[in-house]
C-alpha cells in the first residue's frame, strides 16, 4: 500500500486523466460534426444530432460500466487506448468512407457512438477507482469539474486553434496521440497495480506509431482520399506537371475532371461542343485552316473535321498527357471519334500565350477551349494582350469563338470577357444555352468589325444546333446581365480573375 | 599608383565594384549551403588589376568623342551623339557588359535584374525621353488625346506589389492590414501633403517637383525642404507613427539607398510628388519592367551603337593636352594599356572615381566630404514552388515589413505561360546600418555562404521552405550604388560646381551630379553632356 502522499498524486493523475479524456471526446465530437456539414452540407441538423448521438452513447457507457467489475485500473487504461485509435482515426475514416459507402450516415453515427460510449464508461469506472481513496462528495466534484472544463477547452480550441492550424485530419490525429499519451503514462504510473500491463503497453505503443505515421503522412492520405471523391468509378487518375487528370466512369456517362473541374460528360458534351464550334465554322464560310487553342481532349476537332472545306487543324495544347490520353487509349478515342488520329489534325503541345507569340501562319477560324479563368497565369489567357496576338493569326475574314464560363454564374466575368474582346478591335457575338452536367454556359464570336453573318444552315451531321436553335441562343435574359460598367480585362489589372472569384466563390458556397 | 589607391579606385567604379569580389563562396557551411558565388568580372581580371602598377600608353589613337562609363549616363550620351552625327566615337566600361546600375544576368529559366529593375511610367513632359521609349517599342502609339499608349507586355502586370505585415500578405505596399484609424489617418495626412507638393509651383512659375531635379523650382521655401532630413520634417508634420516611418523609410532606401534620417526632405517628397506621368492605359503609379530590369533599355540605348562600346577596358587616367583630351586605359583581356587622344571625353562615372581619373585631389576632397555613396547586396535565387503565407498571392514586388531588405521581385512575372518550372527572385539589401565606408568595408569581407544565410533567414518568416526550395543563389555586391541625397546635396551649390565642364574637352555626366540615382536623372546627364558637345561642333 502506497503512503497518503503516493495515494493523492495518484489521484490528481487519475483526474489529469479525466480531464483529457473529455477534451479528446468533445474534439472528437466536433470533428465528426464539422465533417458532416462539409460533406453533407446542412450544418445546424448536423451538429444537432451528432451532439445528441454522442451524449446519448455516453448514457450507454455509462450504463454499460456496470457490468465492469474486477481490474477496473485496466479497463479504464484500456479504454482509454481504444478512444484513442477511434477517435483518432476517426477523421480519416470519415473522409474515406464518404464516397465509398453507400451511405455515409450510418458509419458517422456508428464511430459517434462508440466514441460516445467508450467515453461514457471512463468516467464511472474512475468514480468507482477513486472511491476509496476520496471522499465521496469530494470525489464526485472533483471529477465532474475537470470534466467540464475539459469540455470548454475542447469547444474553445478547436475552432480557434486546431481547425485553421492542422486541419481536421491532424486534428483528430493530435487527440488520439493525446489519449494514447495518456493510457501509456497510466500503465507506467500504475505498472505494479495493472495486470497484464506488457501486453497493454505494446498495444498502446503500435497505435502511437500507427498514428505518428498517420500525422506525418497526412497530407498524402487527404489527397490519395480526395481521389475518391468522385461521385462515380474512377477509371483513370493521373498527376501530369501541368494538372491532375481524373477520369470516372458509370453507367450513364463517362466524365474528364481536370483539377477536380468537370470539362465534360459523354452524355451531353454534344451540346457544348457543338455550341462552341459550329456557329464559328459556319460564319468562317469555307474554313480550310482551323486553330483549335486548348481542347487537347479532341471534342472540338471531331467537330471540325465534319466539315469537308477542312484541310488542316492546328491544335495546341499544353499538356502532352492529356492529348496523348485521348489519341491512345480506346476508351477516350471512341468519345472523340479518334480525331487526334486525323491526318489533318496537328497537335502540338505548346503554351498556348507563347505559341500564339511566334505563330506566323494565319488561321480560317479559332476555336478557344481554355480553362476557366480561376487563376493569374490562365487569366493572362483572357487578356487584351492575349486577344491582340489572337488577330495576328486570323485571316480577314476568320471567326474566333471563346468559351467564356457560364453567363448565369458569373455573369460579370462573361460580359468583361465581352467587353476585353470588343477593347481589342473586335465585333462580338456573345451566345449560351444549356449543358446540363454544366448548367448554363457561354460562348463569344469574335471578328473583324462590320463582317459578321450568322449561318442560316448547319449542314453537317448534328444532335443539337439548328438555324432556331442559334436563334434562341443569341437571347440573354435579364439574369444574364452584368447591370453594370465592366472593366476590360488586362495583364496589368486581371480584372476577370476578380470577378470571377467573387461570382463563382459565392455560387460555390450555396 | 598605390596599390591602396587603387583598390578604391576598382571598388569606387559603379560597374566595378564586383570585380575583386568573384572570388567563390568557398567555405560555405557543407551541410545547409546551396550553390552560387559572389558575380561580377571574372576573378583573374580583378587579381590582375589590383596588383599591377600601370605605365603611360604608349601611343594614343584619336577619336572625336570619348565616354568613360556605360551605364545609363554613358550609354544615352553616346545614342544621342550617334543621332546627331556623331560616329568616331569609343565607350569604355570595365564590366564585362554595359549598363552599370542596370546590368542584368540571366538563366535557362529567365533573364533577371542585378540593379535598377522598373521604370515608372515617365512624365510627360520629356519629350526626349519619350521619343527614345518610342523608338525602343515600350510606347506604341499616341491616343486620340495625345497620351502614350505602352505596351501591355511591359507595363507590370497584376498582381504587383504585396506587404506582408502582421502575418498577412496585404495588397500595396502601404501599410494597411492590422493598423488602427489612427495610424491609418497619418497615410491620409501623409499623401494630402504629398498631393500639395504635387500640384504645387514655385514663385518662379517651375514645378516645386520635377524631373530630372534640376527642372524643379528654385523658391526659397522649397529650398528649405533641402535643409532638413525626412525624419525631421515628418516630425514637425506629427507624422511620428511607426507604420508611416516605417512605409517613407521603406522608399527612400528603395530609391536612394538612404534611410529617413538621414536623407534630405526635398528629396523624400520628390520621390513621392515628382511622379505626374500620364498615359493611355496606365495610371502615374503605374511601373514599367522586363525579366531583366532595366536591362531591357541598356539594350535599346546601345542599339545603334554597334562597335563602339568597349567592354573589358578599364580607364586609368585622363589628362588634358595641347591636341585635346588623353585617355589611358587597361584592356583587360590583352593586358595592354592603350592611349585615346579625344577631342572630347564624357567621364559617366562618380565623381570620386572622375577626380582619380583626373589626378585632382582637391575634386577628390571635396567628392570625399560630402559625397556619400550608399554599398548594396543584390542577390538572385532561382527557386521551386514556394510555400506561401496568407493573403494576396506571389506578385511581382514582395516587401517584408519590418525587415532590412527592401524585399524580393519576381524576374518571371512578366512571363506569359502557365507553366513556370523555376522562378528567379532578385533580392535586394542596401547596407544602410552602418556608414557608408563601414558597411562597404564590411561587406567585401563577407563570404556567399554569410550572404545566402541573410537572405534566406530574411525570407524563411514569408516562405518556411525557402531553404528546400532554393536551388541556386548568386550575390552582386556593389560597392558604390548610388549617392546619397543628405541635406544641401540637392539644393546646395556643389553639383553645379562639379557639373562645369574643365575646358572645351572634358564633361561630367552621372546621377550623382543629379543628387538622385533614377533612370531619367542618368538619361538627361548624357544628353546635356552630349548637347554641350554638339553646340561646339
Amino acid at each position: 500500500m502506497k503512503n497518503t502522499a503516493g495515494r493523492n498524486s495518484a489521484q490528481w493523475v487519475l483526474l489529469v486523466a479525466v480531464f483529457i479524456i473529455a477534451t479528446c471526446g468533445l474534439i472528437y465530437e466536433l470533428v465528426a460534426g464539422t465533417l458532416a456539414s462539409y460533406l453533407l452540407g446542412d450544418s445546424v441538423t448536423q451538429f444537432s444530432i451528432i451532439i445528441g448521438v454522442y451524449l446519448f452513447s455516453m448514457g450507454i457507457g455509462s450504463y454499460l460500466s456496470r457490468f465492469f467489475n474486477d481490474h477496473l485500473l485496466e479497463w479504464f487504461i484500456r479504454i482509454e487506448l481504444l478512444v484513442g485509435l477511434v477517435g483518432g482515426f476517426s477523421a480519416i475514416l470519415l473522409f474515406f468512407v464518404f464516397p465509398l459507402a453507400v451511405s455515409f450516415q450510418p458509419v458517422l453515427y456508428a464511430l459517434v457512438g462508440v466514441t460516445g460510449t467508450l467515453v461514457g464508461i471512463e468516467i464511472p469506472l474512475l468514480l468507482r477507482i477513486l472511491k476509496d481513496k476520496v471522499e465521496f462528495a469530494e470525489l464526485v466534484s472533483r471529477v465532474f469539474t475537470y470534466d467540464y472544463i475539459g469540455a470548454l477547452l475542447a469547444s474553445l480550441i478547436f475552432p480557434l486553434v486546431f481547425v485553421p492550424y492542422l486541419g481536421l485530419i491532424r486534428t483528430s490525429l493530435f487527440f488520439g496521440l493525446l489519449n494514447v499519451g495518456v493510457g501509456l503514462y497510466l500503465c507506467r504510473y500504475f505498472a505494479g497495480e495493472v495486470r497484464g500491463v506488457r501486453v497493454i503497453r505494446f498495444g498502446g505503443v503500435m497505435i502511437l506509431i500507427a498514428e505518428v505515421a498517420a500525422f506525418i503522412f497526412s497530407e498524402q492520405i487527404m489527397s490519395f482520399s480526395e481521389t475518391l471523391a468522385y461521385n462515380d468509378h474512377v477509371v483513370y487518375s493521373t498527376s501530369t506537371p501541368y494538372q491532375r487528370i481524373v477520369i470516372t466512369k458509370n453507367r450513364h456517362d463517362l466524365r474528364l475532371y481536370l483539377n477536380n473541374n468537370l470539362q465534360f460528360s459523354s452524355a451531353d458534351e454534344y451540346r457544348y461542343h457543338e455550341a462552341l464550334v459550329h456557329p464559328a465554322m459556319g460564319a468562317s464560310g469555307m474554313p480550310r485552316n482551323v486553330l483549335i487553342l486548348g481542347g487537347g481532349d479532341g471534342l472540338a476537332a471531331r467537330e471540325i473535321l465534319k466539315y469537308k472545306s477542312v484541310k488542316n487543324i492546328q491544335l495546341v495544347d499544353l499538356d502532352p498527357v492529356m492529348t496523348k490520353l485521348f489519341t491512345e487509349q480506346d476508351i477516350l478515342s471512341e468519345i472523340n471519334k479518334h480525331s487526334l488520329k486525323d491526318p489533318r489534325v496537328t497537335v502540338t503541345n505548346a503554351d498556348a500565350f507563347i505559341w500564339l507569340k511566334e505563330n506566323k501562319k494565319q488561321f480560317d477560324c479559332v476555336v478557344i477551349d481554355f480553362p476557366d479563368p480561376s487563376g493569374f497565369s490562365v487569366g493572362k489567357l483572357y487578356t487584351t494582350a492575349f486577344y491582340r496576338l489572337l488577330k495576328t493569326a486570323m485571316t480577314p475574314h476568320a471567326v474566333a469563338v471563346v468559351q467564356s464560363t457560364s453567363p448565369f454564374v458569373a455573369p460579370k466575368s462573361f460580359w468583361c470577357v465581352n467587353e476585353t474582346l470588343k477593347a481589342s478591335g473586335f465585333q462580338t457575338i456573345p451566345y449560351h444555352n444549356y449543358v446540363p452536367s454544366f448548367g448554363e454556359w457561354g460562348y463569344i464570336m469574335a471578328c473583324i468589325p462590320d463582317d459578321f453573318h450568322l449561318p442560316v444552315t448547319f449542314p453537317i451531321e448534328k444532335k443539337y444546333i439548328s438555324a432556331a436553335v442559334m436563334e434562341q441562343m443569341l437571347q440573354f435574359p435579364d439574369d444574364m446581365l452584368a447591370h453594370e460598367p465592366l472593366e476590360v480585362n488586362k495583364l496589368n489589372n486581371q480584372a476577370l480573375v476578380n470577378y470571377f472569384e467573387k461570382e463563382w466563390g459565392k455560387y460555390l458556397e450555396q | 599608383m598605390k596599390r591602396g589607391e587603387f583598390i578604391r579606385l576598382t571598388t569606387g567604379m559603379a560597374a566595378a565594384a564586383p570585380l575583386l569580389h568573384a572570388c567563390e563562396g568557398k567555405k560555405a557551411g557543407a551541410a545547409t549551403a546551396i550553390p552560387g558565388k559572389i558575380v561580377g568580372a571574372s576573378a583573374a581580371a580583378g587579381h590582375l588589376l589590383r596588383d599591377r602598377a600601370f605605365n603611360a600608353p604608349g601611343e594614343f589613337e584619336p577619336k572625336d568623342v570619348v565616354i568613360i562609363g556605360a551605364g545609363v549616363s554613358g550609354l544615352s550620351a553616346a545614342r544621342y551623339l550617334m543621332q546627331h552625327g556623331v560616329s568616331d566615337m569609343v565607350v569604355l566600361d570595365l564590366e564585362g557588359q554595359p549598363g552599370g546600375n542596370a546590368a542584368s544576368g540571366g538563366n535557362a529559366f529567365s533573364k533577371y535584374p542585378w540593379g535598377a529593375h522598373y521604370v515608372p511610367v515617365p512624365n510627360n513632359n520629356l519629350t526626349e525621353y519619350l521619343s527614345f521609349l518610342e523608338e525602343a517599342k515600350v510606347i506604341t502609339g499616341y491616343d486620340g488625346a495625345g497620351l502614350p499608349v505602352y505596351d501591355e507586355f511591359y507595363l507590370c502586370h497584376d498582381p504587383e506589389e504585396r506587404l506582408y505585415i502582421n502575418g498577412h500578405w496585404q495588397e500595396g505596399l502601404v501599410p494597411n492590414f492590422g493598423l488602427n484609424a489612427a495610424q491609418l489617418a497619418e497615410f491620409r495626412q501623409f499623401f494630402t501633403l504629398i498631393n500639395h507638393y504635387k500640384n504645387l509651383k514655385g514663385a518662379d512659375g517651375l514645378e516645386a517637383f520635377s524631373i530630372p531635379v534640376d527642372m524643379s523650382s528654385r523658391d526659397e521655401s522649397l529650398r528649405a525642404l533641402d535643409r532638413m532630413t525626412m525624419k525631421e520634417w515628418m516630425d514637425s508634420r506629427h507624422l511620428t507613427g511607426e507604420y508611416i516611418r516605417w512605409y517613407v523609410d521603406y522608399c527612400t532606401r528603395d530609391d536612394f539607398g538612404t534611410p529617413l534620417d538621414l536623407v534630405s526632405a526635398w528629396a523624400g517628397i520628390h520621390y513621392f510628388a515628382s511622379r505626374k506621368g500620364k498615359a493611355a492605359n496606365a495610371a502615374y503609379n503605374d511601373v514599367l519592367t522586363w525579366e531583366h530590369g532595366n536591362g531591357f533599355l541598356i539594350d535599346a540605348l546601345r542599339k545603334d551603337l554597334d562597335g563602339r562600346v568597349v567592354t573589358g577596358a578599364l580607364a586609368t587616367s585622363v589628362k588634358v593636352g595641347p591636341e585635346g583630351v588623353k585617355i589611358g586605359y587597361l584592356d583587360v583581356a590583352t593586358r595592354q594599356v592603350k592611349g585615346l587622344e579625344a577631342r572630347h571625353c564624357i567621364m559617366a562615372v562618380p565623381q570620386f572615381v572622375a577626380a582619380r581619373l583626373l589626378g585632382d585631389t582637391e575634386r577628390g576632397k571635396t567628392v570625399t566630404g560630402h559625397f556619400h555613396y550608399t554599398p548594396w547586396m543584390v542577390a538572385n535565387l532561382t527557386v521551386k514552388d514556394l510555400h506561401e503565407r496568407a493573403g494576396q498571392p506571389a506578385s511581382w514586388d514582395n516587401v517584408i515589413y519590418g525587415s532590412p531588405s527592401l524585399g524580393y521581385v519576381d524576374a518571371t512575372h512578366q512571363q506569359v505561360q502557365q507553366q513556370k518550372y523555376r522562378r528567379n527572385l532578385t533580392y535586394y539589401l542596401p547596407l544602410t546600418y552602418a556608414p557608408p565606408g563601414i558597411a562597404r568595408k564590411e561587406a567585401y569581407h563577407a563570404e556567399h555562404a554569410f550572404w545566402s544565410e541573410k537572405v534566406l533567414s530574411d525570407l524563411q518568416r514569408v516562405h518556411p521552405d525557402i531553404r528546400e526550395q532554393t536551388e541556386r543563389i548568386d550575390i552582386m555586391l556593389w560597392g558604390h550604388a548610388m549617392v546619397q541625397p543628405r541635406p544641401g546635396m540637392i539644393h546646395g551649390d556643389l553639383r553645379q560646381a562639379l557639373s562645369e565642364s574643365i575646358g572645351t574637352g572634358i564633361h561630367f555626366a552621372h546621377t550623382d551630379l543629379a543628387g538622385v540615382s533614377i533612370f531619367e536623372e542618368g538619361f538627361y546627364q548624357g544628353l546635356k553632356a552630349a548637347k554641350k558637345i554638339l553646340k561646339q561642333t
